[in-house]
């Protein structure tokens, strides 16, 4: 089986994936685990704003904005079969 | 019933989860509005009453975790031990059920009690969703009761069942959602080293045993503590392919509490699969499409710029007319005194300066509801938030801006739709930049003046002058604060919903209420005190006995020369009288600081009644340029003022300070005096600086003929870039260059360097 871990940057649009990792450094790091951005929460790609940044992500039932300096924080692993 | 039951209820939840739905439909119109104590958040509270007590509700600012992100959040948990002690609700939007039993999770695990709200459940059901809330009531320990706050369905159970007398406020009991073992262990033996103990210890002291398992603060970092982490990290290992680090243990505990979750959503309730409808997911696809998602949202902010302030002019106009006939009526009706003229010119004007405002305000805020309520707002950030984060604003202050174009005082208003509190004053220190239409007549008189070949040239390079430096100002705060700010950019994407007839009117008589009680207040004391310096002294000594000269004009033959005589005596009476006021003497005062940048004292003077309202520059010109000749252009040629004057006059009577009444709503809309005083020096030195500078840059372009005013421009875009720049790079040397991966990355000066995460 082959797997890919990117940043969640980098997550095509409209498709799904794993949360593998958070940057536990970053001060922000704790509002998206409290947000629910857990390791092993599938979570989607919904939407990119027409100026390419923030994407809107689907998590956990609900839909929710990130930027960039946000969505780089967070590992995410894509597996083929998700699709 | 005087014995009835006094109890404070306290309500926390998310944001977004209908806690001001579910708290207008408790206590309806009874409430006020108030401060925390120690921060300028809102507080909101209201009163309720039920056969056997007396509550106070009291509306805690909205947050997604006791973890605080922002100083809005804070007051949750500073709140938390005061609560506890009364009665917690936790509104819980059932329609995103995990994310917000999140905090639910956290208060049972300090041990409290809360009344759970299920609140949306219309929508949950509708959706298929069914939850047995017996089993929730065993399995959490807390009481459940389903809510739709929106209509006020289920609302009543609600406040019947709080007003009773036995309902527990702290009290530890077993429940899925409570900490496991393992944590409790570890956390009892952090308070140990406090000399505490979990099970006497407050919500508070517990938080914050928790905090330091979860995390080391810089500061207070105890050997003792270090080993516990590693014990637990060691604990939470066992059993495990990978070992837990002890930078892991807030992911650990942050996954722990969402398993749990899990597990209770699991045992009790069936959520539907998919909560978002199709049609939602369509409507979606064209609102932030990444051609049309622009042009729709362009267009309805024109209609809600249009109806603003054209239709706005409608009732605008009643309300002056209004005005004006009180004054008149107090004109013909009072004696001719000191009191009248207070009435007509100080009370009446200034009662009539306030009022002007509110049909806007009414109409702004309809519209900003509907946009709110029915979820659009937060696609119109979400589109419009890379071209604001390039000023260091959120996607959200786009809307406060653009109505900025119209009048700054709704603008600042409408900048409550933004929840941080750091980018909400941040739009606010910028609203003031954006040139409103009172600043215009300024710029046509002047550019029609000195710039009759090409006003509109000259107009735009003002206006692009005005954007840079708005655009500069937001950058640099943005940049010197940022490094402070840790909450992350969160754009929640609510559910469209249909907008409340009900919540649409709490929002327009809560601002109206609101601007007039308090703005009002303070544009009404300013008005009276530009009025008294503007009419007092009341005797000015006079150069000539004009009184009697014309007396002697008047009782003579009238001839075309008498006429004329007449005419001119009484101006010259009338500017002499004018430069006898205090607001001349303080303008005459105040003018050696001016006068560097090439000002005569006429102007400085006339900028002061400019802080009552913009348009009155204009006015007191023409005052006080009577005397020199009829036409007010001829008159400052006349008397020498240049075109790069009149320029540089232009420039900084747009930067220089808001007028009053901005300035009103911006001290009462952020609670602080000293935030205004601050951003009130601000714009005077920005003003100062810029109008110094295209002064300075206007004399040696005009010693090199050839060069136009483009190149001009391009002189000042580049000075000002540059600036930033070295200003940027200084900011982030001594920062330590440390970079938190700020709003424009794309732009730093740290960009390629190791340390910098974004971009």
């Amino acid at each position: 089986m082959v797997r890919t871990t990117v940043t969640l940057s980098e997550l095509p649009e409209g498709s799904t994936a794993t949360i593998r990792d958070i940057d536990a450094l970053s001060p922000t790091s704790q509002r998206l685990l409290d947000l629910g951005f857990v390791p092993g929460t599938p979570i989607r790609a919904v939407k990119r704003a027409p100026m390419g940044d923030p994407t809107t992500f689907e998590i956990r039932g609900y839909q929710v904005g990130l930027r960039r300096s946000e969505s780089v924080l967070i590992d995410v692993e894509i597996k083929p079969d998700d699709r | 019933m005087t014995d009835k039951l006094k109890r404070n209820v306290y309500l926390v939840g998310n944001p977004n989860s209908g806690k001001t739905s579910l708290f207008n439909a408790i206590t309806g119109e009874r409430r006020r509005v108030g401060n925390w104590p120690g921060v300028t958040v809102q507080k909101l509270e209201g009163s309720a009453t039920t056969d056997t007590a007396s509550l106070t509700i009291c509306d805690l600012p909205g947050t997604y975790s006791l973890t605080p992100a922002t100083p809005e959040e804070e007051v949750v948990l500073k709140t938390i031990d005061e609560a506890a002690s009364g009665c917690i609700v936790n509104v819980v939007d059932i329609a995103n059920f995990e994310r917000n039993l999140f905090l639910t999770t956290q208060l049972v695990e300090l041990g409290i009690k809360p009344v759970v709200s299920l609140n949306c459940f219309d929508s949950f059901t509708r959706a298929g969703g069914t939850i047995d809330l017996q089993k929730f009531a065993t399995f959490t320990g807390t009481t459940p009761f389903p809510t739709v706050a929106r209509t006020g369905e289920g609302t009543q159970n609600l406040v019947e069942y709080i007003g009773k007398p036995d309902v527990a406020g702290l009290e530890d009991y077993s429940s899925w959602l409570s900490l496991p073992q393992v944590w409790l262990n570890a956390a009892e033996e952090g308070l140990k080293l406090k000399k505490l103990h979990w099970n006497s210890a407050t919500p508070t002291q517990r938080y914050s045993a928790l905090v330091d398992l979860i995390r080391l603060q810089p500061g207070h970092i105890v050997p003792e503590l270090i080993e516990i982490r590693q014990n637990l990290a060691k604990k939470l290992s066992e059993g495990r392919e990978k070992p837990v680090k002890t930078t892991d243990l807030a992911c650990e505990l942050a996954s722990d509490r969402y398993r749990r979750i899990e597990r209770l959503i699991a045992a009790c309730a069936v959520v539907p699969g998919k909560n978002i409808p199709a049609w939602q997911e369509k409507l979606d696809r064209v609102l932030t499409h990444r051609f049309l998602g622009l042009p729709v949202f362009a267009l309805m902010m024109a209609w809600v710029f249009w109806t603003t302030f054209s239709i706005g002019e409608i009732p605008m106009g009643w309300m002056e007319s209004l005005v004006d006939w009180l004054g008149k009526f107090v004109e013909a009706n009072m004696q001719e005194s000191l009191i009248r003229e207070l009435i007509v010119g100080g009370i009446i004007s200034g009662v009539g300066g306030v009022i002007v405002f509110i049909p806007n305000i009414l109409i702004l805020f309809f519209w900003i509801a509907i946009l709110e309520d029915s979820g659009y707002m937060s696609r119109a950030a979400f589109i419009m938030d890379r071209m604001m984060n390039s000023i260091g604003l959120h996607g959200r202050a786009f809307i406060p801006m653009i109505m900025g174009l119209g009048c700054n005082v709704p603008a600042v208003l409408a900048t409550r739709i933004i929840d941080n509190r750091f980018q909400r004053l941040l739009t606010m220190l910028l609203i003031p930049l954006v040139t409103c239409a009172a600043r215009l007549p300024v710029l046509v008189l002047l550019c029609g003046t000195f710039f009759h070949d090409n006003p509109s040239t000259w107009m735009f390079t003002l206006f692009f002058v005005n954007l840079l430096v708005l655009i500069f100002l937001g950058q640099t705060t943005s940049i010197i604060f940022r490094t402070t700010e840790n909450s992350p950019f969160l754009l929640e994407m609510p559910p469209y919903r249909l907008p409340t007839p009900s919540s649409v009117f709490h929002m327009l008589y809560e601002k109206a209420a609101h601007f007039v009680e308090k703005a009002g207040t303070v544009i009404l004391a300013g008005s009276i005190i530009i009025w008294v310096l503007s009419v007092f002294p009341r005797e000015v000594p006079l150069s000539f006995d004009y009184e009697s000269e014309l007396t002697r004009l008047r009782s003579s033959e009238i001839t075309v020369e008498t006429t004329e005589k007449i005419a001119t005596l009484t101006r010259q009476r009338e500017i002499e009288e004018m430069e006898g006021r205090y607001m001349a003497r303080l303008g005459k005062f105040i003018h050696p600081v001016m006068e560097p940048l090439g000002f005569s004292w006429r102007e400085t003077v006339s900028l002061i009644p400019g802080f009552l309202a913009k348009e009155s520059v204009v006015s007191t010109l023409t005052v006080l340029y009577l005397p020199y000749s009829d036409d007010l252009g001829d008159a400052m040629r006349k008397t020498g003022m240049t075109p790069l004057t009149a320029f540089v006059f232009m420039m900084f009577t747009l930067l220089y300070i808001p007028c009053i009444a901005t300035l009103g709503v911006i001290w009462r809309e952020s609670g602080s005096a000293r935030f205004t005083a601050l951003s009130l020096m601000v714009y005077f030195a920005i003003a100062y600086i810029v109008s110094y500078i295209t002064l300075k840059i206007g004399t040696l372009l005009q010693a090199s003929p050839g060069i136009a005013w483009f190149e001009g421009l391009i002189i000042i875009t580049a000075a000002l870039a540059a600036g930033w720049y070295l200003l940027k790079t200084f900011i982030v040397t001594i920062s330590g260059s440390k970079c938190n991966s700020c709003a424009s990355c794309s732009s730093c000066p740290a960009r390629g360097k190791s340390d910098c995460t974004g971009g």
